[in-house]
């Protein structure tokens, strides 16, 4: 075959896959998943999910286990929203050597659920002392922390009054509210702290909305003490396109982040697996004999282990990385086209074309690659794209057995971290569907793809 | 003539089952041996802390000559190949030795026995499933077929793509999300309530923890049946003899139900047990999701509790099973095919 | 002699998304009782949709377009598709087809086939039933043993003869046979012709013979007619056509000038130039005017008619005038 034959044949092909709609929605499918791959850095927030996926202080200003931002759209007690407030009123008053610095933020609460959390966050160099109070709309004050606070001029130190405030929010709630039977620790702070100050305020809290005011005074007694960088975080109720799971972490920037590696491992797998299963079938068809049947023991011996169970077995004790994961599946996967790929073979091998060739003295090597392996590519295609889906599937099974390779963010990671956090009994939806139907939807991609080539290559489905 | 092709196949089966038994052995021998130890250690030492009128040096005396004694029973003294042959020969006969941790509900900790009483629980579920997959699956196809291109045909086609790449225990999770705990229909999990009814409430307690595990495989499963059967349908409707057979003047749903069906049988019994095969594997998740007392969820806990033991054991059994599925596949195969039941020309 | 088989400018046509394709174009003929007429053509002329269309068969998406089809005086033209299952088919007019190897269920054994066939057809006690396949397997030259055969263990001869046993064991009163011995070697061919022939004399069938071969077509027909491009250009008598004075239209005089004889000096095999027309747009006026090496202008405007140039000889040629 020549180039040309092979363009000729090609564009045929493409013109009879364009007939195929399902083949072509697919194609727009993985279009927007490669575009999805490249853009990636542009589309999610934390573009550093991959990498910083286990490490807790890439996320810590996030709320826990928020549902979507979005689903505010469809209530009328909506939640709020994660904000960043980086204006303040400042004034700073001396007091002997000792400056006094203080930081007003405005919080305009507006409304019906609180927020998870509000973080003070300031860099410098130093040990002031750090006291803070919220004065709320209807006029009263909470102090809510008073501690000194170790400074560093490359990272933030954080004050998060959901955890350091929680004694002092109940003690206020106390005095307007009977507390007999409640438990205070299941109570969150930020929900004492925006609501209004009556009875039942714990049970039943009314939200106050209005003007809050963060006052956070600094007292830096040293000369060289200074604060530089001071901005508050609120974290919301509800959070960015998928919400955020128990650990903090934004979880579309996790599904973000799982597209490539799902693309990455289905299609290396399947380009490797279907390459080696091509060859192996179209060797074995050809050289007959012996040879021949040698190869179909082997490749028995391959077909006859349930490849699931002995992945797992062997992840669990070796502890694989994504890659060799991948080159596992790989000796597992090879064997699919063989059966089918060796009868073609067979059948091309009686063309008398191919003898003619053998007569004119061609190679072995030559007759199979130039030959018959061309001939095979359309299958060997449809085959690689219907296997895709199962190898992404493998590789998402493998990781919700907490098994997968611990330094990526995949599907599978997502889902399991789910299982295992409860996410179903909490019904936390957004954390369980949104990398489920990713898998789907890209198997189903592939699927669309791989049967409209199946389609068209084999006439006898063709339908008027 | 098909005797000695089903004899043939199934010396062949024991033959591959032998053989991957050596290669999984030969495998994961250093992990076993590892656990093997640490079991005997455990045994000496049980044996030890009653010996309280030895003294120091007769105390580690015995521990020496029991750990040599121990050893050599379990030929941990003997060279590397033999010992994996060993092993080898001891997975075939089934004495596949004590968990770590796991005991059956009798309270054994023989791994032959906690493995096999997950067994029929995994059979259940996935035989009730496939049943009613290939049922529904086998009506819908031929449906399909006789309208090939039709709105029916194209309509489900589409459903079969979005389930292709749907993983069974995701799929699992949503709907017990929504039908468990959302809408508090089924229940969440397990086999039977606890405690379990006795008598005929058994049974209805049954079906109602087997209803939702069950829909969720034959919601995925039965449109690859359809799509299957509709396609190898298809191919055979175009074949001559049924041209020939309309042209004889058989009656159409004899030629359909009878000629058509009956040629298609072998590749779609044979591509269902396949995909049922396949699925041994994907059942540990899945058995998990549904915390369903069966193989895989064996598997699962030996994996989280590093029951090593019962690891192998249960992937010796799960093997023995897959390979088993694969000789009936090819012995089914033979018997509906008959250009393999009676053989070739005379 | 009475007529066992009229067609009456039969028109079957296929209906692709590309157009129609007008496969066999208003054809007219008739077959005489204890004859054997002989259709003949290049592949793609329409010959086996003719034999289709004689079934009310037609390949999808095959329809028939007009005509009438008279079968021992019934005219099947109208009649649904239940009662020529019922009636007509097999009964009264059955089919050998091209390629018989492949038109045998692999699944069931030749008795069964065979039983199913004929219960479906008529009454009959499963021993009266064995009985009559028994006969016409015999008659057909296999044994009464190849009942318990299945198809993959037989060879394509075998086959064949179950073919024609099958086609015959009801007795129809006409018979198609579809190139029933393209597929086999020189000697089963032989074989085959010679046992039609036989069971011709002894059971008196009129049969419609369809083949591209014109050797096969001498040895058996005692008409022929000559398809090309769907229209039938040709029809005579084996001594007309094969004759000394040899069949009047070009096409007819190309196709037998190109079969080479055994006993004649061939310097160059002649053969007839360009492709057959493509019958999603046939050729204005006479279909062969474009190979024809004797074509006038009208045969470029106006499409001949089919002619009588002797008794039993029809011709549609502009070039062929009364013998």
């Amino acid at each position: 075959m020549t180039v040309s034959d092979f363009r000729r044949s090609a564009s045929e092909f493409w013109r009879e896959f364009r007939k195929v709609r399902s083949g072509v929605f697919g194609l727009i499918f993985l279009a927007i998943f490669i575009c999805i791959l490249i853009f990636e850095p542009v589309i999610v927030p934390y573009p550093e999910a991959n990498e910083k996926w286990r490490d807790i202080t890439y996320w810590q200003d996030l709320p826990s286990s928020a549902p979507p931002s979005w689903i505010n759209l469809f209530t009328s007690k909506k939640r709020a929203v994660s904000e960043s407030i980086e204006e303040y009123a400042f004034s700073e008053t001396l007091a002997g050597a000792m400056r006094i610095q203080e930081y007003v933020f405005e919080y305009d609460y507006s409304a019906s659920v609180a927020p998870s959390d509000i973080v003070f966050h300031a860099s410098g160099v130093g040990k002031p002392t750090v006291v803070i109070s919220i004065e709320r709309p209807d006029g009263l004050s909470i102090d809510l922390y008073r501690k000194q606070l170790e400074m560093s001029p490359t990272q933030d130190a954080r004050v998060s009054i959901d955890r350091s405030a929680q004694t002092a929010a109940m003690n206020f709630g106390k005095k307007y509210s009977p507390s007999e039977g409640v438990q205070l620790q299941t109570i969150k702070t930020t929900d004492v702290l925006f609501s209004e100050a009556k009875q039942g305020m714990f049970r039943s809290p009314s939200p106050l909305a209005g003007i809050y005011k963060l006052k956070v005074t600094l007292l830096l007694q040293k000369a060289e003490e200074k604060i530089e960088d001071a901005f508050v975080t609120v974290a919301g109720r509800v959070h960015g396109i998928l919400g955020t799971d128990n650990s903090k972490r934004d979880i579309w920037s996790g599904v973000i982040a799982g597209v490539k590696w799902a693309m990455l491992i289905g299609l290396l797998t399947a380009l490797v697996s279907v390459s080696i299963g091509v060859v192996y079938g179209v060797i074995s068809a050809y050289v007959g004999g012996w040879k021949d049947s040698l190869m179909q023991r082997i490749f028995e011996i391959f077909i006859s282990v349930p490849m699931l169970p002995v992945l797992i077995v062997m992840s669990a004790i070796f502890k694989p990385n994504i890659w060799v994961m991948i080159g596992i599946m790989c000796i597992f996967y090879w064997v699919g086209p063989v059966k089918t790929v060796r009868s073609m073979g067979l059948q091309i091998k009686e063309e008398t074309y191919i003898e003619a060739s053998r007569a004119l003295g061609a190679s072995n090597t030559r007759i199979i690659f130039k030959h018959m392996v061309p001939l095979l590519i359309p299958y060997a295609f449809a085959s690689m794209a219907l296997n895709v889906p199962g190898a992404i599937v493998v590789e998402a099974t493998i990781s919700l057995l907490g098994l997968g390779d611990a330094t990526i963010v995949t599907w599978g990671q997502i889902l399991q971290a789910a299982n295992s956090g409860g996410a179903m009994l909490s019904g936390m939806w957004w954390w369980v569907v949104p990398p489920g139907m990713a898998i789907a939807f890209m198997g189903m991609t592939f699927a669309f793809v791989g049967f409209a080539m199946d389609k068209i290559l084999n006439p006898k489905l063709k339908t008027r | 003539m098909y005797w000695k092709y089903a004899i043939k196949r199934v010396l062949y089966g024991l033959l591959m089952y032998a053989i991957l038994i050596f290669i999984f052995s030969a495998l994961f021998n250093t992990v076993m041996e590892q656990t093997l130890r640490a079991q005997i250690e455990e045994q000496i030492r049980g044996e030890t802390m009653r010996m309280t009128s030895l003294n120091e040096s007769q105390l580690e005396n015995y521990v020496i000559n029991r750990r040599n004694d121990l050893y050599s029973l379990y030929r941990l003294n003997k060279p590397v190949a033999e010992r994996i042959i060993w092993r080898t020969w001891d997975t075939l006969t089934l004495n596949l030795g004590n968990s770590t941790i796991i005991r059956s509900s009798k309270g054994s900790r023989s791994v032959w026995d906690v493995v096999s009483e997950a067994v029929p629980k995994t059979l259940l579920l996935f035989s009730v499933a496939m049943l009613i997959d290939i049922v529904l699956g086998l009506l819908l196809g031929l449906k399909k077929a006789q309208k090939a291109g039709g709105i029916l045909d194209k309509s489900t086609s589409i459903g079969t793509m979005v389930v292709f790449g749907m993983p069974s225990w995701w799929l699992g999770m949503i709907m017990i999300m929504f039908f468990a705990y959302g809408l508090k229909i089924f229940p969440s999990g397990g086999l039977h309530s606890t405690p379990p009814p006795e008598g005929i409430s058994y049974f209805f307690d049954l079906l109602y923890h087997l209803a939702l595990p069950v829909l969720t495989l034959v919601v995925i499963g039965f449109w690859g049946r359809a799509f299957l059967t509709r396609n190898i349908v298809l191919g055979v409707l175009q074949d001559d003899y049924i041209m020939a057979a309309r042209a004889r003047g058989i009656p159409e749903r004899k030629v359909l139900y009878g000629h058509t069906m009956r040629t298609s049988a072998p590749p779609i019994v044979t591509m269902s047990l396949l995909a049922l095969l396949a699925s041994v594997g994907g059942n540990i998740v899945y058995e998990g999701i549904f915390s369903w007392p069966g193989m895989g969820n064996l598997y699962w806990i030996a994996l989280q509790q590093n029951d090593v033991p019962v690891l192998m054991g249960n992937l010796a059994i799960t093997t023995g099973l897959y390979i088993c599925g694969l000789v009936i596949l090819d012995l089914i195969y033979g018997l509906l095919d008959p250009r393999i039941k009676v053989g070739g020309r005379q | 002699m009475d007529n066992i088989l009229t067609v009456d400018n039969l028109k079957l046509y296929y209906y692709t998304s590309k157009g129609v394709v007008k496969a066999v174009d208003d054809i007219s003929f008739s077959l005489n009782k204890g004859e054997t007429l002989g259709l003949v053509g290049e592949s793609g002329c329409g010959k086996t949709t003719t034999g289709f269309a004689l079934l009310k068969m037609p390949t999808p998406p095959g329809k028939i377009a007009g005509g009438k089809i008279v079968i021992d005086g019934i005219d099947i033209t109208p009649l649904r598709e239940n009662e020529m299952r019922r009636n007509i088919r097999w009964e009264k007019i059955s089919m050998v087809f091209q390629g018989a190897m492949n038109t045998l269920t692999p699944v069931y054994t030749i008795g069964k086939q065979m039983m199913e066939t004929l219960q479906e057809h008529r009454e009959m006690e499963s021993e009266e039933a064995r009985k009559r396949i028994e006969k016409y397997l015999n008659l057909v030259g296999l044994s009464g043993d190849t009942v318990k055969r299945y198809p993959h263990e037989l060879s394509g001869g075998m086959k064949q003869r179950i073919a024609i046993a099958t086609a015959l064991f009801l007795e129809p009163k006409v018979i198609i046979c579809d190139e029933p011995t393209t597929a086999l070697d020189v000697i089963v061919q032989a074989q085959i012709i010679n046992l039609l022939k036989d069971l011709k004399e002894k059971l008196d069938l009129s049969f419609i013979f369809i083949t591209h071969d014109l050797a096969t077509e001498a040895e058996v027909s005692d008409r022929i007619a000559v398809m090309y491009a769907g229209k039938i250009v040709e029809i005579g008598t084996n001594q007309q056509i094969y004759g000394e004075q040899g069949p009047c239209h070009p096409y007819t005089r190309n196709l037998l000038a190109a079969t080479p004889r055994l006993h004649a000096k061939v310097s160059e095999l002649s053969f007839i130039p360009g492709a057959p027309p493509d019958l999603l747009e046939p050729p204005s006026g006479c279909r062969f005017h474009p190979r024809c090496s004797l074509a006038m202008d009208k045969c470029k405007e106006e499409e001949p008619p089919l002619i009588e140039i002797e008794e039993e000889h029809m011709v549609a040629c502009w070039r062929c005038e009364k013998r």
